[in-house]
């Protein structure tokens, strides 16, 4: 809401500063988000009258001039245009100004001349696009004064940030009963007393409220021979202070009364309504009606319309009709001022997608008391500047009048609530200033009825919130809560993924953030489109349903960073996959299952980058897969398996699904499949992993059990075998620490060999084993038949042939 | 045979000495004090000696082995010292290659913000909680007192979900919704306890809204505390507590009166400028001040819809944008950057 400095004088005596105005007001509430200050760009420009002009003594095109500023002495001032004679008035900028176009003001030799400043143009001074001489002011400018002044430009508009549920400050006076109640000076209320005369307005126009739950009072006044002309300036100056732009005198006033009382007006032209009658009703199925921006509407059957007697004319408190627009030709008014049901205003609003000053007052909730004062107001108003007689009453429909709201305070709840005891007396005093009136009183406590303007002020918490902001938040000290009963323990995952988060930095993966809702074509492309959750009204395709897999958004990233010639990448990132519950939304139950995971990407050069270590090796299965043991290693998550298979979005030869110890699938780490890769425009050679984290997490051990050091040394023997290529490392050694036991502590594989020397179709495994007794020192002739032991069975079990 | 003794520990003498490498000193080991040596090959006649003779020259023998024997062993040490200078001496490691390994990968500004708060608000003692992001109109709005047509709901556009892809029976008056705020996490954790309660509760919400300085998805972390005689001092005391923790011990806070549908009565917090400390600079467009957090004291409906008597207890909630946070502190002056997950971006933290 844009407020007039100057306009807001006329009710309040406001503080000297500006500046301390906007403090006050943010402080109590009604927080200034910013000043428009006109006249600080025409600072030390004033109204100079031109007392004598000659000719410049060595140049043809300039004149030597004496002005007169109101000091005691004329100044001589050098000036370049003609359209001026002496006695003339115009502005001067004096020594030591800046002009709005940056030009600075010093003090000078023209020609050999000296000027004491600039006479100006209204162009010069940011007043006019174009413009041909001085700006030539009228007669009766004073002299000296400052020209903001002289042109209406000395006005400080302020914006100011009104909260959806302070309908009240949505005007000049609203924003001025603050003004009065944070400064303590009185506020002037206008009250408008129109001069009646002629057939009265009920014999003129007939009102008829069809729907008065939604339009609980409308009050009509009729206005004979108007003469519509444009508005004077003060009202034009103030209306464009406000944002609103200038039509003709009656359009104007009932802006201007809407900007003063916050109370939306309409005048229809009375000869264009058929029958000379109003009906407030709701529209007809299909309905048409021409709204002043001259868009053709089709109204809905819950639209509340304001209608002649045959069709609608308005959308109630949305928007007027073209058809019964005032125009030139108007010479017979009926104004309207109603007030409407917030909900109806605001569901018609959103259907038009027409956005008003009334809309937006009513669906915040007008102020029935200003119905009556603002038509009237209006009436008066317009009998002034448009010539017009104001008809003798007003047919006013308010079929059931509603006594005010009353709310009771305790006043002990004051401290109970804000912790700092305020006065009773100065309780009572910030109500009755904010025009609450007392009109019960009880022990302790008494009950207030609240003006129909505060259409927020409900019950005792908002009167709390009204003593509180205009007692002042920073008058309210700080304390800290009371002593803790216990101490909140710390969520039961958040050190698991602390870990996670650690184990994967340590591997070199950035974390990303990306958005939850992706393209459809996405999840198509990985194989998981069906069960997902679409949005109604999302902002894009590409955004249009929720993610069941973090791979997506992954997959994504990878290119942009390709793009930029990144040779390594390695991210991963936690968050919600998105899936449709057939029991969701019951009770308590989400409306859809949402399942915390974490994903992985790697793709391009070994170790972030290139580097002389890693000579430019290539990330693959086996970077992804170290990621995953990784962070499953940092959970202390023991006893996973992997076991090659895995959904469509994977290279089906190069997969594992990652299984718990009891079985329940982790997740999946693996090659994208070629198909997606080319599908996404991707480069070849991703690798990605995706784990749910919730049974991740249940499954690690954050506090390990000790194990006692060994006593007895180890026999380290090596073990080398040739297999058929197929035979996964896990076979071999699970008979390996078989056949082993209990000898063999552990067997880690350290050569995985194809190629020379191998049979076509088979491949060689090294073993590193650990042989220990946890009673003894084992004897050479004991490791020796154990490892002969294993050999045998190895060959025996798995056709391997035993490697020189 | 004395002379050929003495001879031969003579030349021994003379070429240990000048021996100087390891191999060389061993090889005169072997020659002179070996097996099949040069002393043993002296020594191998003495068995024809008279008892006298053997005796006396065994003892020469003796000696010179010592002798020998010392002087072999100090040959190794002088050859071993020698050696490690020359190797001391010689060219080093190019120690300015970089070190064997994988850079440290990053973590996302938003994500470690939101941790960073979660846990200076945990010193506050206050617990950690989550709910969904898909969620019921009911929890988003009409449960913190947001009716339906309340012009309120304005201030958060909302994205819907399309009933038909949700896999169960549309409920008659409850839409459903991505949730807007953190806030229904609120009525959901009140729901399953009983005061006092002191919930934080992070997570990523929903406005359909884009921009230079709107994304449709951004964090935010919600507090909550609820008890019996909870006052606004409090709330004013905490955040203080809190902002001076984060922020740093020099930040001041400054309290407005707002709006919030689910407070009353209502707060915006601004902190100092974070930039300028205050001074007034483009980052706080001259103010002087940020507007950081949203709060107030909780209002008596969203008691009512938790199940909770207003006349029995009172509460403070508060809530604030990760992302504006996460800009204000590593100064990143373009919101958008957050989530293109730019690798040049995201390694830079």
């Amino acid at each position: 809401m844009k407020i007039s400095v100057k306009w807001l004088g006329d009710y309040v005596a406001l503080p000297p500063s500006v500046d301390e105005l906007a403090r006050k007001l943010t402080a109590a509430g009604l927080e200034i988000e910013g000043m428009e200050r006109p006249a600080e760009a025409l600072r030390g420009v004033v109204v100079a009258q031109i007392k004598e002009s000659v000719q410049h003594p060595n140049a043809d095109k300039l004149s030597v001039t004496q002005v007169d500023i109101g000091g005691t002495a004329l100044l001589q001032v050098v000036c370049g245009a003609k359209n001026f004679k002496v006695g003339d008035k115009v502005p001067l900028a004096t020594v030591g100004a800046t002009l709005p176009n940056g030009m600075d003001i010093k003090q000078a030799a023209l020609r050999g001349v000296d000027s004491f400043g600039m006479l100006c143009s209204s162009k010069e001074l940011g007043l006019s696009e174009e413009s041909s001489g001085l700006l030539i002011l009228p007669a009766n400018t004073r002299v000296g004064t400052p020209i903001a002044e002289a042109v209406g430009l000395d006005d400080v508009v302020l914006e100011v940030n009104v909260t959806p549920n302070r309908p009240d400050a949505l005007s000049h006076l609203g924003v001025a009963r603050e003004v009065s109640v944070v400064t303590g000076s009185a506020l002037k209320v206008p009250q408008p007393k129109p001069a009646e005369s002629g057939t009265p307005a009920a014999e003129q126009v007939k009102v008829r409220v069809e729907a008065p739950d939604r339009c609980p009072r409308y009050v009509a006044r009729v206005v004979e021979n108007v003469k519509i002309g444009p508005s004077p300036q003060w009202m034009q100056d103030r209306l464009k202070a406000a944002g609103v732009r200038a039509i003709n005198n009656v359009v104007d006033v009932t802006n201007y009364v809407n900007l003063e009382y916050g109370q939306p007006l309409h005048a229809f032209d009375l000869e264009k309504l058929a029958g000379q009658e109003i009906v407030v009703r709701t529209a007809t199925r299909g309905e048409k009606l021409k709204t002043l921006d001259g868009k053709d509407r089709v109204l809905d059957v819950d639209d509340l319309v304001i209608a002649d007697k045959d069709r609608a004319q308005a959308i109630a408190g949305v928007m007027g009709g073209g058809d019964s627009e005032v125009t030139e030709g108007t010479r017979r008014l009926v104004l309207e001022s109603a007030n409407f049901q917030g909900s109806t205003v605001r569901r018609s609003s959103k259907r038009h997608g027409l956005h008003t000053e009334a809309s937006h007052r009513f669906e915040r909730g007008a102020d029935m008391d200003a119905v009556v004062p603002a038509i009237d107001r209006a009436a008066q108003l317009i009998a002034e500047l448009a010539g017009g007689t104001v008809a003798p009453g007003r047919v006013d429909v308010y079929p059931a009048p509603k006594p005010p709201r009353k709310v009771t305070l305790r006043f002990a709840r004051v401290e109970q609530v804000l912790g700092v005891a305020v006065a009773e007396q100065e309780v009572r005093r910030i109500l009755e200033a904010l025009g609450f009136k007392a009109v019960e009183e009880g022990t302790g406590q008494a009950t207030y009825e609240v003006p129909r303007a505060r259409v927020d002020v409900e019950r005792e918490e908002d009167l709390l919130e009204e003593v509180a902001r205009i007692f002042g938040y920073d008058n309210i000290p700080a304390t800290l809560p009371r002593g803790l009963a216990t101490l909140a323990p710390e969520p039961a995952h958040a050190e698991a993924e602390r870990r996670m988060r650690q184990a994967l930095a340590g591997a070199g993966f950035d974390e990303v953030v990306n958005y939850s809702f992706v393209a459809p074509r996405s999840l198509e492309v990985l194989g998981g489109a069906e069960k997902s959750v679409a949005l109604l009204n999302p902002l894009s395709t590409e955004q249009s349903v929720m993610r069941t897999s973090l791979l997506p958004g992954l997959l994504e990233n990878l290119p942009r960073s390709v793009r930029h010639q990144v040779e390594a990448v390695a991210i991963y990132e936690t968050g919600r996959a998105y899936f449709q519950d057939v029991e969701g939304g019951q009770g308590q139950r989400p409306a859809a299952r949402e399942v915390p995971r974490v994903a992985g990407l790697v793709w391009g050069l070994r170790g972030g980058g290139r580097s002389w270590t890693h000579k430019d090796a290539r990330a693959d299965f086996y970077d992804a897969k170290a990621a995953v043991e990784g962070l499953l290693g940092a959970l202390r998550v023991e006893g996973v398996t992997y076991v090659p298979a895995g959904p469509a979005a994977y290279h089906p030869k190069a997969v594992a699904q990652v299984k718990a110890a009891d079985g329940t699938v982790l997740g999946h780490v693996g090659e994208v499949h070629p198909r997606v890769v080319k599908a996404l425009g991707l480069p070849d050679g991703v690798f990605v992993f995706e784990l749910d984290t919730e049974p991740l997490y249940a499954a690690s051990k954050l506090v390990p059990a000790y194990r006692s050091l060994p006593r007895f040394p180890a026999v380290l023997r090596d073990l080398a075998v040739v297999v058929p290529l197929e035979l996964p490392n896990d076979e071999v050694r699970r008979v390996i620490l078989e056949v082993g036991k209990p000898l063999v502590e552990d067997a880690q594989v350290f050569d995985v060999y194809t190629g020379e020397q191998i049979p076509q179709g088979r491949k060689n495994l090294a073993y590193a084993l650990r042989y220990r007794s946890a009673e003894r020192t084992l004897t050479d002739v004991e490791v020796n038949e154990a490892h002969q032991r294993i050999v045998d069975e190895v060959k025996q079990r798995l056709g391997a042939a035993l490697r020189a | 045979m004395r002379d050929r003794l003495l001879a031969l520990a003579e030349s021994a003498r003379r070429e240990i000495g000048g021996a100087s490498e390891l191999s060389a000193v061993e090889a005169l080991r072997v020659r002179y004090l070996g097996k099949k040596g040069e002393l043993s090959g002296v020594l191998g006649g003495m068995g024809k000696l008279p008892p006298d003779e053997r005796r006396s020259l065994g003892e020469v023998a003796n000696s010179v082995k010592a002798e020998l024997e010392k002087l072999l062993a100090e040959a190794v040490e002088r050859a071993e010292a020698a050696a490690l200078e020359a190797q001391l001496q010689g060219p080093g490691l190019d120690v300015t290659l970089p070190g064997r390994g994988v850079a440290l990968g990053s973590r996302h500004p938003v994500s470690r913000t939101m941790e960073e708060i979660v846990r200076t608000l945990s010193r506050l003692g206050f617990d950690v909680a989550s709910g969904p992001e898909i969620e019921l109109d009911y929890f988003n709005f009409e449960a913190l007192n947001l009716p339906k047509d309340h012009p309120a709901r304005d201030m958060q556009a909302t994205f819907y979900v399309d009933e038909a892809t949700l896999g169960h029976a549309k409920k008659a008056d409850s839409s459903v919704l991505l949730r807007t705020h953190t806030s229904p996490v609120q009525v959901r954790y009140m729901l399953n306890r009983k005061p006092p309660i002191r919930a934080v509760m992070p997570g990523r919400v929903y406005r359909r809204d884009s921009d230079i300085t709107h994304t449709p998805m951004f964090h935010q972390v919600e507090g909550l505390l609820v008890d019996k005689g909870v006052t606004f001092a409090e709330l004013k005391g905490s955040l203080a507590a809190f902002v001076t923790a984060f922020f740093g011990s020099d930040t001041r806070t400054r309290f407005r009166p707002s709006f919030f549908p689910f407070t009353e009565p209502s707060a915006e917090v601004d902190i100092t400028c974070t930039n300028c400390a205050g001074k007034g600079c483009r980052i706080c467009k001259q103010t002087g001040w940020l507007e950081v957090l949203g709060s107030g004291m909780v209002h008596p409906n969203v008691f009512t819809s938790a199940g909770y008597d207003p006349n029995e207890v009172t509460g403070y909630a508060f809530g604030m944008g990760v992302e504006r946070i996460a800009m204000l502190r590593y100064r990143i002056d373009d919101l958008r950057m957050m989530f293109e997950n730019d690798a040049r971006f995201l390694e830079q933290f």
